[in-house]
């Protein structure tokens, strides 16, 4: 098979072949340029929409890899997985954005009424695309009775007729319609059969079995006539089905990197489950395990030594805790893409807000001693006061201002040990979920524009603290910044206060107005070294006030229900915000930040 | 200024869902503050003009906004040409002669202005007018209802702590299909499938919620379609006027919605 490009075809007639024959993949690129369809990216969040309203879900929808003929001619399902072609050729404007929908259409009718996936037994090729065929127009049939529109979206797409040649795919293809269109009529013995056995009883629609049972029978009757079917060549007709992989238990091939991408979320759950299965002492066993194998690799730089509050000698301790920072590991981002995919409506309502707050709506301030413009009720309240013989007030005018933000974030995550426990029903650990909600807040930064920082610590005794930058200030919120976000681990133990006086020095240069330390803790501070729990409370107080002094403003998230004591002596009653749900976060922390930064 | 006029003469059409009458008349005979909860267009006014209606009681509506100052509820001094004279408020309208005083989407209003009601809803029930020096007490049939609709907005405006705590509430929703459905045929006077379908419609608009759409299509919006309906507009037509076009102008999803309503016509 010629591979080459089709330029080099020159005039060699027998070289030309490939391309006509649109073996080429160059020639087919060209091909599908010069007709281009309706594009799947164009039409995704209509279709979304579209299948959302009617079906109440939304099943993850991909493009199918490549641009080969076979490879995307269908749409396919596979795994709660739709896989849509790139662009079905030559059908454009409104007939292109008809076709996906009646393609998601029919998808989401097997998904809805075939159960559980065919076993192939002994079936042979014909029997599996017979049983496909009437599978496909029962569930078409259930949709109907349910959404009667329905069937006027598929119909056009049956152009099968009784004139066509008596071909495997031909009758296959009328017997199709003749099992949608009530108004078609055919001629053909074998296809009138299907049509009677398949009407005999609208009631055994319900039953998958009945498929199985018809189709079975018509491969057969198909066999005696001596038709030819041929599997390879055979495609599922009319256009709008799906290729039936989804129907079938077959072992499974199609798209690796899709699969791998969902496998890989899965892994990181159950290695997690793993490190927390035999118990406390030996939960403790893998972490220093699992911290021995990378720290040959992972090389810090220390970069500042920090002084920490002693509260029992009433002192700082100069220069006690060096601060080391590492590069972050890198994980696959596209667990971070997937994460805005989770959670559909509370993306829509962060973009909502940050529509709501982009806006730099004028204002209109009442009642100020100076403005360009007379306050009417102000003046009226003035009038009356001074002739009730009260002492009129001289705020009297009024002003319109635009308020811009100027407002810079540090959001710091705590990614020590303890982050690792698995909570709640989803069998999520806290680290996965404070991953969810820096995902999604920065996703709601970035649209607001506001600048803003991303780093995380842990540490092991006070020489060494670690400090990871996932986004610095002056980063794009990109690939590259997911992925850090996606490789963050949960380690060692919880110095707060070096942390905190690392980030707020990294705040302190910011020229904002505002500056905000954002900080996610799970729990209470602490270290090897130390033993009395006191003492790091006390110095991360410590740290809390004199960065309050800088004028930042620091905000701590609570995931310890039982935090309330400690978290609110070290950051204030008012800047504590427990959340006691902790599945809850990656919803609650965005529409904080609106509060906060609102 | 005549309270009567505030009387409701012809009972409006009311269709029951649980037992909110029953709660409402009891909270009512304590004189309890009332908090309807729910969102835009599933009968929270109209509810309140029912119960109104059956107490034999004024109904005083305020329609709340960012702009209100607390003298826009209680009242204030105007100058004329004699000099300054005082003109009771909605609120102190209320109060004095005995109406229910229905304040609608409290949380559009700033919190400060919301604190005027404190007084009046715990068991002083009492209106200091500050300016007038004056302390009005509240008539005995003088009852609160304020209406609070827990839509995404509630991020940014939400009601004080201390405000919430005063009242009791009743949560609303859209009502289930068979019942939405007899309310859309009564109201738009349309035959029972017609309001069927139309509320299968409202019910897959409402998938939206969070997809799309800010809000679902409430009954209001369903009561629209149905009346031109009832005026001889074919049903798709119908709802691409009172329910797609409104809602949103969001071009994708308004196709998504129109296809919809489609594959159940």
């Amino acid at each position: 098979m010629a591979q080459g490009p089709s330029r080099a075809a020159g005039n060699k007639p027998e070289r030309r072949l490939p391309h006509f024959a649109l073996v080429d993949p160059l020639a087919l690129q060209a091909l599908e340029q010069g007709t281009a369809g309706v594009e799947f990216a164009d039409v995704e969040r209509e279709l979304k929409a579209y299948v959302t309203a009617l079906w109440r879900r939304t099943p993850p929808l991909r493009v199918l890899p490549g641009g080969g003929v076979e490879a995307a001619r269908r749409t396919s399902f596979e795994g709660g997985i739709i896989r849509v072609p790139r662009a079905f050729r030559g059908w454009a404007g409104r007939s292109g954005r008809e076709l996906f929908r009646a393609a998601l259409a029919h998808v989401l009718a097997h998904l809805q009424f075939t159960p559980a996936r065919f076993p192939l037994g002994g079936l042979k090729p014909v029997q599996v695309a017979l049983v496909s065929l009437i599978e496909d127009a029962r569930v078409e049939q259930l949709a109907i009775a349910q959404y009667p529109g329905l069937r006027r979206l598929w119909l056009p797409f049956h152009v099968a007729d009784a004139s066509d040649a008596v071909t495997a795919p031909a009758l296959m293809a009328r017997l199709a319609r003749a099992l949608i269109d009530p108004g078609y009529a055919d001629p053909h013995g074998w296809v009138g059969k299907g049509r009677e056995m398949f009407f005999a009883d609208p009631s055994a629609w319900q039953e998958p079995g009945l498929s199985r049972t018809i189709g079975g029978l018509l491969g057969n009757d198909l066999g005696q006539m001596r038709v030819q079917f041929n599997a390879r060549t055979y495609v599922v007709e009319p256009l709008y089905r799906d290729d039936h992989q989804g129907l079938w238990d077959l072992p499974t091939s199609t798209a690796p990197a899709d699969v791998e991408a969902l496998q890989e979320s899965v892994r990181l759950e159950g290695r997690q489950q793993d490190s927390l299965g035999g118990g406390r002492a030996s939960g403790d066993e893998t972490a220093n395990r699992a911290t021995l194998v990378p720290a040959g690799r992972e090389i810090g730089i220390p970069v500042a030594r920090y002084p920490e509050w002693d509260f029992l000698i009433g002192r700082e301790r100069g220069e006690w805790t060096t601060l080391v920072e590492y590069a972050p590991a890198q994980g696959q981002g596209e667990t971070i893409e997937v994460v805005l995919e989770r959670y559909p409506e509370l993306v829509w309502r962060i973009e909502a807000l940050i529509r709501a707050a982009k806006v730099s709506r004028p204002l209109r301030v009442r009642r100020q001693s100076e403005g360009d413009r007379l306050d009417l009720e102000a003046a009226i309240a003035a009038a009356i006061d001074r002739r009730a013989g009260l002492a009129p007030s001289a705020k009297v005018y009024a002003r319109l201002e635009r308020r811009f933000r100027d407002l810079s974030v540090l959001v710091l995550i705590d990614a020590s040990h303890s982050t690792n426990d698995v909570i709640g029903a989803a069998g999520k650990s806290v680290l996965e979920l404070e991953r969810d909600a820096a995902t999604l807040l920065g996703h709601a930064m970035d649209g607001l524009g506001d600048p803003f920082a991303l780093h995380a610590f842990c540490s092991e005794t006070r020489e060494n603290v670690h400090y990871y930058r996932l986004k610095d200030f002056n980063e794009e919120w990109n690939a590259t910044v997911k992925r850090r976000l996606a490789g963050l681990a949960g380690r060692f133990s919880t110095r707060m206060g070096a942390a905190l006086r690392h980030a707020g020095r990294e705040l302190a240069h910011r020229r904002s107005y505002r500056k905000l330390l954002l900080f996610i803790s799970d729990g209470e501070p602490s270290d090897i070294d130390v033993a009395d729990r006191r003492y790091l409370v006390e110095d991360a107080r410590r740290a809390v006030l004199s960065l309050r002094q800088q004028g930042i403003d620091v905000f701590c998230v609570g995931l310890d229900a039982a935090g309330d004591g400690y978290l609110a002596r070290i950051f204030g009653r008012g800047n504590v915000v427990q959340i006691d749900a902790v599945e809850r976060l990656p919803e609650k922390l965005p529409l904080l930040y609106f509060r906060l930064a609102g | 200024m005549d309270i009567d006029e505030y009387r409701l003469r012809d009972e409006p059409y009311y269709r029951t869902i649980g037992d909110e009458v029953r709660l409402f008349e009891a909270a009512y005979a304590e004189r309890m503050p009332l908090m309807l909860k729910g969102p835009t267009g599933c009968g929270k006014t109209r509810f309140v003009e029912h119960m109104a209606w059956r107490l034999c009681k004024p109904l005083i509506t305020v329609a709340c906004h960012e702009d209100m100052t607390a003298s826009d509820l209680v009242g204030r001094f105007l100058l004329d040409a004699e000099g300054t004279v005082w003109h009771d408020g909605p609120l102190t309208l209320a109060v004095r002669h005995g109406a229910i005083c229905y304040l609608d989407e409290i949380v559009e209003a700033r919190q400060d202005t919301t604190v005027v009601i404190h007084p009046l809803t715990d068991d002083r029930r009492v209106l200091p007018l500050e300016k007038r020096g004056e302390l009005v007490r509240a008539h005995p049939d003088f009852a609160l209802v304020i209406s609070y609709n827990p839509g995404y907005q509630s991020v940014l405006k939400d009601l004080k702590e201390s405000t919430k705590q005063r009242f009791g509430a009743i949560d609303f929703g859209y009502p289930d299909a068979a019942i939405e459905a007899e309310i859309v045929a009564h109201e738009a006077g349309i035959d029972r499938a017609a309001a069927d379908l139309l509320v299968a419609i409202g019910q897959r608009s409402r998938n939206l919620r969070g997809h799309g759409l800010n809000e679902g299509t409430s009954t209001r919006m369903l009561i629209q379609a149905g009346r031109l309906v009832a005026r001889g507009i074919a049903i798709e037509a119908a709802c691409q006027v009172a329910l797609v076009v409104p809602i949103t102008d969001d071009e994708d999803i308004r196709r998504a919605l129109t296809a919809a309503i489609a594959a159940l016509v």
